[in-house]
C-alpha cells in the first residue's frame, strides 16, 4: 500500500459510525453523561481500596529506590507508579494525590533527571502520599497539606528548571 | 433549531487497553452508560491486537504507559496496513500527560484523539465523538500510514475541530 519516493496516497477511511452518529454534543449526550457520572459514582465504595493498592506499589518502588538509589531501573519502576497515580488519584476522588504525583513524575520522569535527582525529596513525595491517603486528606482544602503540596513543587520546579522547555 | 440526536453506540465494539483493572472498570462503567454494550477489555497491548485480529472492533480506548510494550506500540501496529487487524480503526490514547510533544508524538503514530487522565464522563463522551467523527483522510507515505497529520483543516471541513484535545 506504501509508495516509495514520499509519495502519498490518499485513503478515505471507511468509517461508518460517523453516518449513525453525527452532529455536535446534543442534549440527549448530555443525559448519558450525567448517567455515565452516576455510573462512576457507584463505584465509589472501591476507591479506596483501589488507591490502596496503587499507593502500596507506589511505597514497594520506593522501598528499593531507598536502599538503592533512582539512577536505574529502580528509579523507573518508582516513575512507573508515580505517573499511575498522576493519573488515577483524582479518578479516585483524591486529587492531592494527582498534584503529588504530578510533581514527583516531574521530577523522575527522564533517565538524566533520575541521575541527579534527591532520592529524600523523592521519598518525601512517597510520604506525603501515604499521610494524606491514610488521613483522608483529599485536596488542599487541608491547610498542611496544601503547604506540604507547594513546597514539594517547588523544590521539584527548582531542581527541573535545567531541563524545563517552556 | 431541533436537538441534535443523542449518539447510539448500541451497536458498536470497543476495547479498552489498560494494565489497570480497576481503570479498565470505570471506563467500562462509562462506556456502558453511552450505551456501549459491546466493550471489550486487554491488559496488554499483545491480547489487544489478538483480539482485535478476531472481532471487527470500532474503536479502540488505550493507555499510554504499559509494559512490556506502551500504548504507542499499539497504535503503530495498527498503522502498519501490511500486517495491522484493523489499520483504521480510531484509537484515543488515555495519559497522564498533555505536553504538546507527547501529543504530537501520538498524532505521528497515527492516533485520532488524546484524552488526559484525570477524566470526566463529558470529557470521555467528547473525545469519543470526535473520535468517531475524524473526518480526516488516511494518508500513506513510505514512512506514515494513519489520518492526515496536517493541522489545517481542508476546505470542506474548515468547522471540523482538530480531534486531539486535552481533557482536564
Amino acid at each position: 500500500m506504501a509508495k516509495p519516493d514520499q509519495e502519498a496516497e490518499i485513503i478515505n477511511p471507511p468509517n461508518m459510525l460517523q453516518i449513525k452518529i453525527g452532529g455536535p454534543i446534543s442534549a440527549g449526550d448530555l443525559h448519558l453523561i450525567e448517567k455515565a457520572e452516576e455510573a462512576m459514582k457507584d463505584l465509589r465504595g472501591d476507591f479506596g481500596a483501589w488507591l490502596e493498592e496503587e499507593v502500596v506499589k507506589l511505597e514497594e518502588a520506593a522501598k528499593v529506590v531507598k536502599e538503592t538509589g533512582l539512577k536505574g531501573d529502580e528509579g523507573e519502576q518508582l516513575f512507573i507508579r508515580a505517573h499511575d497515580l498522576r493519573g488515577l488519584g483524582s479518578t479516585y476522588e483524591f486529587p492531592i494525590i494527582t498534584r503529588l504525583a504530578k510533581s514527583l513524575t516531574k521530577m523522575i520522569d527522564m533517565p538524566e533527571k533520575r541521575q541527579e535527582a534527591s532520592r529524600a525529596l523523592a521519598l518525601a513525595h512517597v510520604g506525603a502520599i501515604r499521610a494524606a491517603l491514610s488521613q483522608n486528606i483529599r485536596d488542599t482544602n487541608d491547610a498542611v497539606a496544601a503547604a506540604l503540596a507547594e513546597e514539594l513543587e517547588t523544590q521539584t520546579a527548582e531542581f527541573a528548571k535545567p531541563w524545563d522547555t517552556d | 433549531m431541533t436537538a441534535a440526536a443523542q449518539a447510539d453506540y448500541s451497536d458498536k465494539r470497543v476495547i479498552l487497553v489498560d494494565d489497570n483493572a480497576a481503570l479498565r472498570g470505570i471506563l467500562r462503567a462509562a462506556l456502558q452508560s453511552f450505551g456501549f454494550r459491546r466493550v471489550m477489555e486487554a491488559d496488554c497491548v499483545d491480547s489487544a491486537l489478538e483480539q482485535l485480529s478476531r472481532q471487527r472492533t470500532d474503536l479502540v480506548i488505550t493507555d499510554w504507559k504499559m509494559s512490556p510494550r506502551d500504548g504507542l506500540d499499539l497504535v503503530r501496529a495498527l498503522r502498519a496496513p501490511a500486517t495491522s487487524p484493523a489499520p483504521f480503526v480510531p484509537v484515543i490514547m488515555l495519559t497522564a500527560y498533555s505536553d504538546g510533544e507527547r501529543i504530537k508524538q501520538a498524532r505521528d503514530a497515527g492516533a485520532n484523539a488524546f484524552l488526559v487522565k484525570p477524566f470526566t464522563a463529558a470529557t470521555l463522551a467528547t473525545t469519543i465523538r470526535e473520535a468517531f467523527e475524524d473526518k480526516r483522510e488516511f494518508i500513506t507515505t513510505a514512512d506514515f500510514f494513519g489520518p492526515d497529520r496536517r493541522a489545517t483543516p481542508r476546505k470542506a471541513e474548515a468547522d471540523h475541530q482538530p480531534t486531539f484535545i486535552a481533557a482536564s
